[in-house]
């Protein structure tokens, strides 16, 4: 499945592209996240609670950052495996000044397999883009109330 | 108290009621999951979310230290149990071998990695999800097409170019009938994959007596003796150890037609851990383990003359066989082959196989098998020939028949045609359709910028399957028919019903030549203890084998009271009827129950002859049968949202002589249930990844009730000499008839807009593009 869209964030560039990296706010701005450990270099261990149509699922999975060159783009490697299935993604986010703050663009390719797969195709798309919106909502937020308190 | 009941009234050939149905209408009958054992253990199993990775571990600590939890076993636990068979054998058939759990790698999404046992279901089903296994994830191939592909991912890595086999078949002078064509009209023609979906998903349940050396298995299936000769070989264990029980198997269409892994399985976990064991397969295991049918990409050429007489036909079929060959995979499309004339009288036919591994679940035997895919192949093709001719669908195909005086009709595929009138029921279909009247109207609506089309398929198929030189494990079938000494009547028949109402059927046949009561008869099956040995059910055979079995032992039986009537009458001169022997010259009669009692009292016998009445019969079919049919579907379609109305679905079917017309039109309409779902609405999608994302009934279209035409079925009669019943089987018309009869209506009611061909399913998106873009599929 291909995903590809884009946000703006209310933040200037390199504050955005800080935050996108920063495993405190994704934490708490990826859905259904109960917690990201960092393992290494731009690398984290992912616990995710996930739920599409009837089914819902504990995934534990990882999530590697590549490719970086701030604050213009970076590649973001997903792969999360759960009882009720597996999901695995990749994909380039690029940043760019826009009026109003930063947008960034992101296109990628993800693969569901195993019991979502086979029950949840038709729901499987509008999930996804259900939670990337809700992802940059979190985070224009999280970042928000950041400076607020900064 | 000895009765006897005699009858007059013949019950052959009227439309009684299936006494079957009580039970499996009101929910009452005795399913494999309705088997309880006392100290019942269960399994689940822990299937492969990837089409394709090696195992690079697998960690069950967790899951055996369950709540509940008795065992977990790998495949590494189960290497030694044998491979799951393959019956089919074509020359360099590549045959991968099938443990019945992967070992190191996966070959496609579902395929068992693990078993887990405990003392409840749910506690087992928990357990499974505790299992850790390492997967790593390797690239998959699951279109046939992509996977001949130079480069693509191997199934098999010892067999990179992915093709199992490749198999060539010709008659008559192919290069000829090309060379001396006024016009060759060529297409492209699938036939998607299908899940069969029987009502009842497939069970197991497993009971080990170690005291006895006796393994019982309970199994949802068409082939109890089968499963008990091959599955007692994998489990090393001695065929007469093992009991197969079929109870009441809720539909099969072919899915049940196989030995499966978890039938081994299951034997295997009874006798490690001495107590029963069920397994009762999940709807949406149902979909990514059971066979599918169909996978077919075929290439059409036919040659032809101007005034429409076919010359010959080349086929190039690329079957998807998935992963592993389960019982007949491979030998599907020759089916297709052989039927691939049709009921046309071309000698001239070539045709090719390649059959593919795909990292999908494998495809075998689906209503029909392989017939539908022939049969909608060449009814397309005639269609399109007659487009290009600018002839009458109709006119082409009564100018290409084979004709009443040329049967028996040796084919080019090698089959002899037993019987036919092929013109008949298409006569009546078009009688009936008002065929001349409709083409007025298609004409007149289409000024008005409707869309209407008319479709006929006029289709042959192969029943009666078949005779033993011919199939892979015999051909013949069974019956006993054993008198007891009260006088009921007792038939064991080797076919095993999933629905079809043979417990109806049989018994019409035996009251008839017995001359008793039906309610007098009780029809057995499905039972290795009490059935003698049997085949089973499978290609619209049951009626035509096992019910000849059934007529030739109650010959032997007839002959064998007329023996005993006539010492009790002391006369010679005596004759059966009506239940009773009578005496010719006193009119004095014994009955039927009187003479059963004798023959077990035994106080005295005819020379020559033991005490007791049971007769066996084992009857090998000479040949197959042939019946035909003709079906024509007219279609509204809607412009603006591609929605196909069926207006009238025409069924004339010759299935020889008619036992009972009701089950008959029964069979007609399911079979056209679901040949109208292949048509319309089914087919299984896996995407590249080899994840089959129509797992379920949410995104796979299974036709409902109320998406049903009106069926206007009738027949005509055209018995068979094949044998002495004169039936041929009705089991598979409907399935085999209807897709193409559908399809030729609905490009017809599109042609105008230069639409050829449309493969199926014919969904609305589809139908609405072309409606209002034009243009070809």
């Amino acid at each position: 499945m291909k995903i590809s869209g884009s946000y703006t964030l209310p933040l200037p560039i390199e504050r955005a592209y800080a935050v996108m990296q920063d495993p405190a706010v994704l934490g708490r701005a990826i859905p259904g996240c109960e917690g990201l450990e960092k393992t290494g270099p731009d690398e984290y261990r992912m616990k995710m609670k996930m739920a599409l149509a009837s089914l819902s699922g504990a995934f534990e999975g990882k999530v590697r950052i590549t490719d970086q060159a701030p604050p213009s783009s970076f590649r973001l490697v997903v792969e999360g495996t759960g009882r009720v299935g597996f999901v695995k993604g990749d994909g380039l986010l690029k940043l760019a000044t826009v009026d109003g703050g930063t947008e960034v663009s992101y296109e990628g390719d993800a693969q569901v397999g195993g019991t979502m797969a086979a029950v949840g195709q038709r729901l499987i798309d509008g999930t996804a883009k259900m939670m990337i919106k809700k992802f940059f909502d979190r985070l224009a937020q999280e970042a928000n109330a950041q400076d607020a308190t900064e | 108290m000895a009765t006897t009941i005699t009858k007059t009234e013949t019950l052959v050939g009227k439309r009684i009621r299936r006494r079957e149905d009580p039970r499996l209408i009101t929910g009452t009958a005795t399913y494999v999951e309705d088997i309880q054992m006392p100290g019942m253990h269960y399994a689940a199993i822990v299937r492969s979310p990837h089409a394709a990775a090696n195992i690079r571990s697998i960690d069950v600590k967790a899951a055996a230290a369950a709540p509940g939890v008795v065992a977990v076993f790998t495949g590494k636990d189960t290497e030694k149990v044998g491979p799951v068979p393959c019956g089919a054998s074509l020359p360099d058939l590549r045959v991968p071998h099938h443990h019945i759990m992967a070992i190191d790698r996966v070959y496609y999404v579902g395929h068992a990695v693990a078993v887990v046992v405990a003392t409840d279901r749910y506690l087992a089903r928990d357990a499974a999800d505790l299992l850790e296994i390492d997967y790593d994830v390797l690239p998959a191939v699951a279109d046939p097409e992509k996977a001949l592909a130079p480069g693509a991912p191997a199934v098999h890595p010892q067999w990179p170019d992915n093709t199992a086999f490749n198999y060539h078949q010709e008659g008559g002078d192919i290069a000829k009938a090309f060379a001396d064509a006024d016009v060759v009209v060529k297409q492209r023609i699938t036939s998607q994959r299908l899940v069969p979906n029987a009502m009842e998903t497939r069970g197991v349940v497993a009971e080990w007596r170690g005291a006895d050396r006796q393994l019982n298995l309970y199994t949802s299936t068409q082939v109890p003796h089968l499963v008990r000769t091959l599955v007692a070989g994998m489990l090393g264990l001695e065929e007469n150890r093992m009991r197969v029980i079929a109870p009441e198997v809720g539909g099969g269409f072919g899915s049940k037609l196989n030995i499966y892994a978890e039938e081994a399985l299951m034997g295997f976990v009874a006798m490690k851990i001495g107590k029963p064991v069920k397994w009762i397969e999940s709807r949406r295991e149902n979909f990514l383990t059971t066979i599918h049918g169909r996978g077919h990409v075929d290439y059409y050429e036919v040659a032809a003359k101007k005034d429409g007489t076919i010359l010959g036909i080349k086929l190039k079929i690329i079957q998807d066989l998935g992963a592993y060959h389960q019982l007949l995979t491979p030998a599907i499309p020759t089916l297709s082959v052989l039927m691939m004339p049709g009921l046309y009288k071309t000698k001239n036919v070539s045709a090719d196989i390649v059959g593919v591994f795909t990292n999908c679940v494998p495809t075998d035997a689906y209503r029909g098998a392989g017939r539908p895919e022939a049969t909608h192949g060449i009814e397309r093709m005639v269609d399109i020939l007659a487009d290009e001719l600018g002839m009458d669908p109709a006119e082409i195909r009564l100018k290409n028949f084979v004709a009443n005086e040329e049967f028996p009709y040796p084919t080019a595929t090698g089959l002899t045609y037993d019987s036919g009138n092929y013109a008949a029921p298409l006569d009546k279909a078009m009688a009936l359709a008002d065929y001349s009247k409709i083409l007025q109207e298609q004409v007149e609506a289409r000024k008005q910028g409707k869309l209407v089309g008319i479709g006929i398929s006029t289709y042959g198929e192969i029943c009666a399957i078949g005779p033993s030189p011919a199939t892979p494990a015999g051909g013949w079938e069974s019956a006993t028919v054993k008198i007891e000494p009260s006088g009921t009547v007792t038939v064991m028949t080797g076919t095993c019903q999933t629905g079809q109402g043979e417990e109806t059927t049989f018994a019409q046949i035996a009251a008839d030549e017995l001359g008793v009561d039906i309610d007098n008869i009780l029809v057995l099956r499905g039972d290795t203890s009490i059935v003698q040995y049997g085949i089973g059910t499978f290609g619209s055979r049951a009626t035509a084998i096992g019910g000849t079995a059934l007529y030739f032992a109650l010959q032997e039986l007839k002959a064998k009271v007329k023996l005993f009537g006539a010492m009790l009458l002391e006369s010679d001169d005596v004759t059966f009827s009506g239940g009773q022997v009578t005496c010719n010259k006193s009119g004095k009669t014994k009955g039927l129950a009187e003479i059963a009692g004798a023959t077990y009292r035994a106080m005295k016998l005819p020379p020559n002859t033991e005490p007791g009445l049971v007769a066996t019969h084992f009857w090998e079919p000479p040949n197959f049968t042939f019946p035909f049919g003709a079906h024509i579907v007219i279609t509204d379609i809607d412009k603006e949202t591609g929605d196909i109305a069926i207006r009238r679905y025409i069924a004339v079917d010759d299935c020889g002589n008619i036992i009972n017309p009701l089950i008959v039109d029964g069979q007609v309409h399911g079979g056209v249930a679901q040949g109208l779902g292949q048509a319309l609405w089914e087919q299984a999608v896996y995407d590249d990844n080899g994840q089959l994302i129509t797992g379920e009934f949410m995104d796979y279209a299974m036709p409902r009730a109320h998406m049903m035409p009106w069926i206007e079925s009738s027949h005509t009669i055209t018995p068979t000499n094949v044998n002495p019943l004169g039936v041929k089987g009705v089991g598979e018309a409907g399935t085999i008839g209807c897709s193409p009869a559908v399809v030729n209506s609905v490009v017809d009611a599109l042609s105008h807009l230069g639409v050829r061909h449309i493969d199926m399913p014919l969904t609305p998106e589809k139908i609405w593009k072309l409606a209002n873009a034009g243009g070809t599929n």
